[in-house]
């Protein structure tokens, strides 16, 4: 009996075709149920690459082929996993081979113990092994050739087509954005600063400063042909002030510090008082011509000074000479000390010795000082040097006054030469206000470039409407926004009454807007309102019918004169032209005729020009006078900016 | 010899017998092979059988050739409304001895033979058709306060004329269950019918001889009997039985919508006995789910009770079991 199976080899068969029911369970139901998957696929595709839907339509499109992916193979999972009846690949063999049931009885006609197994059990157990010759899963359960599998494919392609295929929509791309916001300044503004610096440049002659007026000039330009930002603006602004104001204030602080040390020592003697008192002040200009006015006073031989004039000065002379020196030795040895002590304890320190708190603390203090006196030394060893011309020249003003018993002419030629130092000095210190000038022109650029920020457009093409009128190019009728008034008046006539009456509604928006110290100070903003107004005339036997008084009454008055028909005309009267031409005397109009006509017709002209001038200055001495707050000093000055006569 | 091969050689001989059996039946029935098997099925499976078919189909000469050559008594009773359950039972006369005396003695009736044929056994009343239930289910006749045993094998074979015919009574439920298959006789196709021409407008006459015996019939029964069934097998056989109670999980669609009563356990007995006994004319040792399939339409289409919709959607029993077999799985986990 070669070849008869056995019943282990009818269960693996059985097991086996078992198994491949199950996985062709799972692609039959897989390839059915494809279809649905794809469908889905090629539309939604479809619809993404042709409609180009929003983001969030083809997230829901995505996540519903997800969702149905995820279904799908599930599907399949559960087909491929799902417990099958007990004997099934059995059954399935049976019938492939037609074996009538003898496969699957035989195979659990086994499984019942043998003790218990019935004579046509075994006998049917036998049956089947005699019977059954060869077993084929592979025939039994064979892998299906589902009928959709021809719609899978053509979906697939479908699918594949689609996923290549390159739908060009024309679609608008917005260029990038141009964020480039020149920054704009008025023509008004950009001329009155050009004229500043034109004004600086011809005054200057310090080469520090003459570069300074150039690259303000620069800027100037570069804003008047927008190629600046704002935020570059501010930048270039911020960079010029700086290198402007570090060059100068070291130098400047070392300067007067030593002037101070010098007027403390001078206004000991009588004769060098004035001199101390002009230093105190840093007036060098009047110390100059003090020194001078000494000089001459130690030459004048007909009243020379006392002896004791003399020692005084010489003492105080040697004195201011040595008082920049000493007090850089002074500051030196206090130094030297404090190094010392910082040393001493250090050592301590590093000796592993514990320092107690207030050794501790001495330390800390001891680098605090030390600090500070590094940052005094380095001011007196400048102060020093900017003085060092002016001491020399004192300390030999004070030997040849030591000498000079039979006479004070070298001293006074010394302190000639010192006289000379100080008008160098003073030199200086012109150029040195020409840099705060500039500064300050600076800081007011600024101010106004942050005021137009603040305010916006409206108020750049308000500011350039103001230009135009402050040249006398705008409309004088002009729209007057947010004017109101009451007004009344009473037209007199011989026996008539006007009266007129204007009323108006206004809204003025205040605002605020930065001060120079921080602040913020109200401002008048922009207005608009309503006026009307209504007026009454009576007139009775009067030669002039009422009138409205000064911006009051448009209507006319509803009395006449009894008399209606007045005289005829005198035709016969004789007649004579006369021809007269105005000179200009410079006698004209008053101020405010002058200003009013400013005001109507723009800021221009002689006699304008005259009253501005004179106006300016009473300001400008009241604000170097008085005590006004820096950020109302702004305002005050760019008002008389604004208001500045235009050629 | 072993018992296991004692066995095999009881089933050959059995199939040897049944094979002899057909092939004289044969010899009188022309072609009907499915509705003669199905009758040798009831016998083998001790059991009744109920043949439907319009009349001249064959179906009493059927009945007779299997008891002439099974020889076994045979008995054929004419059910007509007016037959009476005496009539079918026997009656109690009174008789007078030798000795003169008289005495009631019960004179057994037709159904007391091994093979009864109850001919249009719709055609009687209830009430009379009803006198079979005793005899078929328990194979004895209780009459007054006496039983009497009817003698082994006993098998009962009604046939019956469409119930559309006029004159007839629906068989009782009950009446219904106690046989095994309902058989439907189709009508015979022209080759069979010239053949049955042939044979009985000549004078050929064909003397039908008894090849089977009591004894060996009962064997045969006591063979169907002993043919194991697998578990599996037994659980679909109970499955599609459980499938034509309309209020069951397994019934399908027609089957809640026109059934108004399903099959008792005496269908899974019919189905189960029926295949064993399929499986051993088709020479196997164990019945298949191909075999409980076979016999499920004839098993289940008597014990199968269509509602009014049923009825009148003219939907047929062997419909509705035709649909529970697609829809049954043949296994289930």
């Amino acid at each position: 009996m070669s070849g008869r199976l056995t019943l282990a080899a009818f269960r693996r068969s059985a097991s086996w075709t078992g198994l491949r029911a199950r996985v062709g369970d799972g692609i039959r139901r897989g390839v059915v149920s494809l279809p649905v998957v794809l469908v889905y696929g090629v539309g939604a595709l479809t619809f993404i690459k042709v409609g180009q839907p929003s983001r969030h339509v083809e997230f829901w499109l995505i996540l519903g082929g997800g969702v149905l992916v995820a279904a799908w193979t599930v599907l399949v999972l559960v087909s491929l996993l799902r417990r099958r009846p007990r004997g099934h690949g059995a059954q399935l063999l049976d019938r492939h081979h037609q074996l009538h049931g003898r496969l699957s009885n035989a195979l659990e006609f086994s499984e019942i113990p043998a003790e218990q197994q019935s004579p046509l059990m075994r006998v049917a157990i036998s049956d089947a092994l005699e019977r059954v010759q060869k077993l084929s899963p592979r025939g039994a359960a064979p892998f299906p050739i589902p009928r959709e599998l021809g719609i899978v494919a053509l979906l697939t392609a479908g699918l594949v087509a689609v996923a290549l295929l390159e739908v060009r929509v024309q679609r608008y791309v917005p260029p990038p954005p141009n964020n480039f916001k020149p920054m704009v300044m008025t023509g008004d503004d950009l001329e009155l600063f050009k004229d500043l610096a034109t004004e600086m440049q011809n005054q200057g002659d310090d080469p520090e400063t003459l570069a300074a007026v150039r690259r303000f000039n620069q800027l100037i330009e570069d804003i008047s042909q927008r190629r600046l930002e704002r935020r570059e603006v501010f930048q270039r602004l911020a960079n010029l002030e700086r290198d402007l104001t570090k060059a100068g204030e070291a130098e400047r602080e070392a300067s007067e510090e030593g002037l101070e040390g010098l007027a403390h020592e001078l206004e000991k003697a009588d004769l060098s008082k004035p001199v101390a008192d002009a230093l105190k002040e840093k007036r060098l200009a009047d110390a100059e011509k003090a020194m001078q006015e000494l000089a001459e006073k130690l030459k004048n031989k007909r009243q020379p000074p006392s002896k004791a004039q003399l020692e005084r000065l010489r003492k105080s002379l040697e004195r201011a000479s040595k008082a920049s020196s000493e007090r850089s030795q002074s500051l030196l040895e206090q130094k030297e000390e404090l190094e010392k002590e910082k040393k001493r304890l250090l050592d301590k320190k590093k000796k592993g010795e514990e320092l107690s708190k207030s050794e501790q603390k001495k330390l800390d203090q001891l680098d605090r000082q030390l600090e500070r006196l590094d940052r005094e030394k380095q001011k007196s060893e400048r102060a020093q040097k900017q003085m060092s011309e002016l001491d020399k020249k004192l300390a030999e003003a004070a030997q040849d006054l030591m000498k000079a018993q039979q006479g004070a002419g070298a001293s006074a030629e010394d302190l000639q030469s010192a006289a000379e130092d100080l008008n160098r000095m003073a030199k200086k210190e012109m150029t040195e206000q020409q840099k705060q000038e500039l500064l300050k022109r600076l800081q007011e650029m600024r101010e106004i470039l942050r005021q137009q920020g603040a305010g916006g457009q409206k108020r750049m093409q308000r500011m350039m409407r103001f230009g135009q009128r402050a040249r006398g190019q705008g409309q004088p009728g002009g729209d007057p926004g947010g004017q109101q008034g009451e007004g009344q008046g009473q037209g007199e006539g011989q026996e008539g009454q006007g009266q007129g009456q204007g009323q108006g509604q206004g809204q003025v928006m205040p605002m605020l807007v930065p001060g120079q110290g921080g602040g913020q100070i109200p401002m008048a903003g922009e207005g608009s309102g309503q006026g009307q107004g209504q007026g009454q005339g009576q007139g009775k036997d009067g030669d002039q019918p009422g009138g409205g008084g000064l911006g009051g009454g448009k209507q006319w008055g509803n009395g006449h004169d009894d008399k209606l028909a007045g005289d005829g005309t005198q035709l016969k009267a004789q007649t004579k032209d006369v021809v007269a031409a105005g000179v200009d005397t410079g006698e004209g109009n008053a101020s405010s005729e002058v200003i009013y006509g400013a005001a109507q017709r723009g800021f221009v002209g002689r006699g304008y020009q005259k009253v501005y001038t004179d106006y300016q200055t009473v300001a400008e001495r009241v604000m170097n006078q008085d005590e006004i707050p820096p950020g109302y000093r702004f305002y005050v000055r760019r008002y008389f900016q604004l208001i500045r006569p235009r050629e | 010899m072993d018992e296991t091969e004692r066995a095999q050689k009881s089933v050959e001989r059995f199939q040897k017998q049944v094979g002899v059996l057909r092939e004289e039946i044969g010899r009188v029935i022309v072609g009907n092979r499915g509705v003669v098997d199905g009758v040798l099925t009831c016998m083998l499976a001790g059991s009744h059988a109920l043949l439907e078919g319009v009349p001249g189909l064959g179906k009493t000469m059927l009945v007779r050739t299997l008891a002439e050559a099974v020889g076994l008594d045979f008995s054929r009773i004419q059910f007509t409304p007016d037959l009476m359950p005496a009539d079918i039972i026997g009656t109690t006369v009174i008789e007078e001895t030798a000795t003169g005396s008289q005495r009631f003695e019960f004179r057994k009736g037709p159904v007391f033979a091994n093979i009864v044929l109850a001919d249009e056994v719709n055609r009687a009343t209830p009430k009379t058709q009803s006198a079979l239930l005793e005899a078929m289910q328990e194979h004895r006749v209780t009459v007054g306060t006496k039983t009497y045993q009817i003698e082994e094998p006993y098998f009962v074979m009604a046939t019956q004329n469409p119930l559309e015919m006029e004159g007839t009574y629906p068989l009782p439920e009950a009446q219904l269950d106690r046989f095994f298959f309902k058989l439907q006789v189709p009508f015979p196709t022209r080759e069979e019918l010239h053949t049955i021409i042939d044979r009985t407008t000549t004078a050929h006459h064909v003397e039908v001889k008894p090849v089977v015996s009591r004894s060996d019939i009962l064997e045969m029964q006591e063979i169907v009997r002993s043919v194991p069934v697998a578990r599996s097998i037994q659980d679909y056989a109970i499955r599609v039985l459980e499938a034509t109670h309309p209020d069951h999980s397994e019934a399908t669609e027609r089957v809640r919508r026109f059934v108004r009563t399903g099959a008792s356990p005496r269908g899974a007995q019919a189905m189960l006995l029926a295949s064993k006994i399929r499986a051993l004319l088709e020479g196997r040792f164990a019945p298949s789910i191909d075999d409980v399939r076979t016999v499920s339409v004839p098993a289940l289409r008597h014990r199968i009770l269509l509602n009014f919709e049923g009825e009148a959607e003219g939907i047929s029993a062997d419909a509705v079991i035709d649909e529970i077999l697609q829809e049954i799985p043949e296994s289930k986990a």
